[in-house]
């Protein structure tokens, strides 16, 4: 847990969220949520499927609208200062959901050319994203005949393609076997070095490895806010929420 | 931006098959009727030329033709735009749509001016068919233009008006589903209804047979351009909506 109070903050963080809930009164999918990410955070967002992961990430990155609370990106609502702000954020959703009719350098240029790209610029954005995500061999492959984890990785090249300063990346290691999962870590702890990253995941060993503070989500609401140590014992944490959640019902 | 997702979406429709099917199938039909509407100008000429009549290609060939092809254009054009917002919603798509720096309004010229572009190549091969007539016979070609132009601005419509309908649904089937009810409700509602009756104003028919006719009328125009940019702003707004800018 971080101790002490911020007495003096010299710049805005880079992404706030300040009283998030979204769903109805009586089922909300979040409740009163509330996070600040820095510059070079890196944060997990943990909880068992259906806690509010997925929800909360769409929220973050301006795809879902709160039913109260704000997000703001450095100091601006996101859904009050237009689109260009969203420039700032670099999205996974869970599943990547590419365009099985196009390659997987067409889906990138499409990414690309959405976030404001063009010309030589572009063109040398996909070059790098390929190589660094390890897509040269399969550029000219339909995206639909791609593997699970080749996907993946074709959904994390389109989230860093314009370089944002946040990168929000939903569970980017389900569905995957436990290779492509560590060669996916392998990439994240790259691409994740120079950003600041929000990561929902359910596996404990993607916040260890990736992660330095984990917020514990739980039916919707923020049940815990911890750094994460090589002594962190989530695990344990996590049942001791879980116990205490079922004996407060 | 908006041409760049023009494009984008003109160049997903072209690796579908989809589109190849339906500008085969619809060429194929515009030149089966093209051919039966000059059989019967042929066998109808000595009888015009007798009478003295005054009707010529442009009425029994050209007309009836390009009113066939609006009706494929109400059934095709459905097929194409119902991916455009609900197939994005139902594959999750507009996730990516929605966090990137795009306005509304540019992701809805974009989609719509890109399904204008599917739409357009079926117009373009019927057009090219019914002006090989000119090679043969005296053609009204400044009738041809304005049927032409017509032709254009109604497909320029369907397309704003089949993605305001793709906008409304999370399925691309409920999407189809809607966009035959509503499109086939406003190609017969001239028919059962009084052309004093308020909502005659909205029957499709009554504003696109003048093109083909040779009158321009300015409350054609006005149909055309007042309830298609309509339709992108309700559009618009639904983008908003989803974004909780509105």
């Amino acid at each position: 847990m971080r101790s002490g109070t911020v007495i003096w903050r010299r710049m805005k963080p880079l992404l706030l969220a300040r009283e998030l809930s979204y769903g109805s009164a009586h089922a909300p999918r979040l409740d009163h949520v509330d996070l600040e990410l820095e510059a070079g955070d890196r944060l997990a967002l943990l909880g068992v499927n259906g806690a509010g992961k997925s929800t909360l990430m769409q929220v973050l990155a301006g795809v879902l609208a709160p039913h109260s609370g704000e997000v703001r990106i450095f100091g601006q609502r996101i859904d009050q200062a237009g689109p260009g702000l969203r420039r700032h954020i670099g999205f996974l959703p869970q599943p990547f959901p590419a365009y099985a009719e196009l390659t997987a350098s067409e889906n990138l240029e499409w990414a690309g050319r959405l976030h404001g790209l063009r010309g030589g610029r572009l063109q040398s954005a996909i070059k790098r994203v390929l190589h660094d995500l390890e897509l040269d061999d399969v550029a000219a492959r339909l995206a639909g005949r791609l593997s699970t984890g080749m996907t993946q990785r074709l959904g994390l090249a389109q989230a860093v393609l314009h370089e944002p300063e946040i990168l929000i990346l939903d569970e980017p290691t389900a569905g995957l076997d436990p290779l492509q999962t560590e060669q996916i870590r392998e990439l994240l702890g790259g691409l994740s070095a120079s950003r600041s990253l929000i990561l929902a995941t359910h596996l404990l060993d993607d916040v260890q490895r990736l992660c330095d503070r984990v917020i514990l989500l739980d039916s919707g609401r923020k049940t815990a806010e911890h750094a994460v140590t090589a002594e962190t014992d989530l695990l344990a944490h996590f049942r001791r929420r879980q116990d205490a959640a079922e004996a407060s019902r | 931006m908006i041409g760049d997702i023009a494009l984008h979406e003109w160049r997903r429709q072209r690796v579908g098959m989809l589109f190849w099917l339906l500008l085969g199938f619809g060429q194929l039909i515009i030149a089966w009727l093209f051919f039966a509407q000059l059989q019967r100008f042929a066998d109808l000429v000595p009888q015009l030329k007798a009478s003295g009549s005054t009707l010529g290609a442009m009425d029994l060939v050209i007309a009836p033709t390009f009113n066939s092809l609006v009706l494929l254009l109400l059934l095709g054009a459905p097929l194409l735009a119902m991916g455009s917002l609900a197939g994005e919603v139902r594959s999750g798509r507009i996730a990516l749509w929605l966090s990137a720096p795009v306005s509304g309004h540019q992701i809805v010229l974009g989609k719509s001016l890109g399904l204008w572009l599917g739409i357009l190549p079926l117009v373009v091969s019927a057009t090219l068919t019914l002006a090989s007539l000119g090679l043969g016979t005296a053609l009204d070609w400044p009738r041809f233009a304005l049927a032409l132009g017509g032709l254009l601005l109604f497909s320029l419509w369907l397309g704003c008006v089949a993605l305001l309908i793709s906008g409304l649904f999370d399925h691309p089937a409920a999407a189809l589903a809607a966009s035959y009810g509503v499109l086939l409700f406003l190609w017969l509602l001239d028919s059962f209804s009084s052309p004093d009756a308020p909502w005659y104003w909205f029957a499709l028919l009554p504003h696109i047979k003048p093109w083909f006719q040779g009158l321009l009328r300015s409350q054609d125009i006005a149909f055309f351009v007042g309830t298609g940019p309509a339709a992108l702003m309700a559009t618009t707004f639904l983008i908003a909506r989803r974004r909780g800018e509105v």
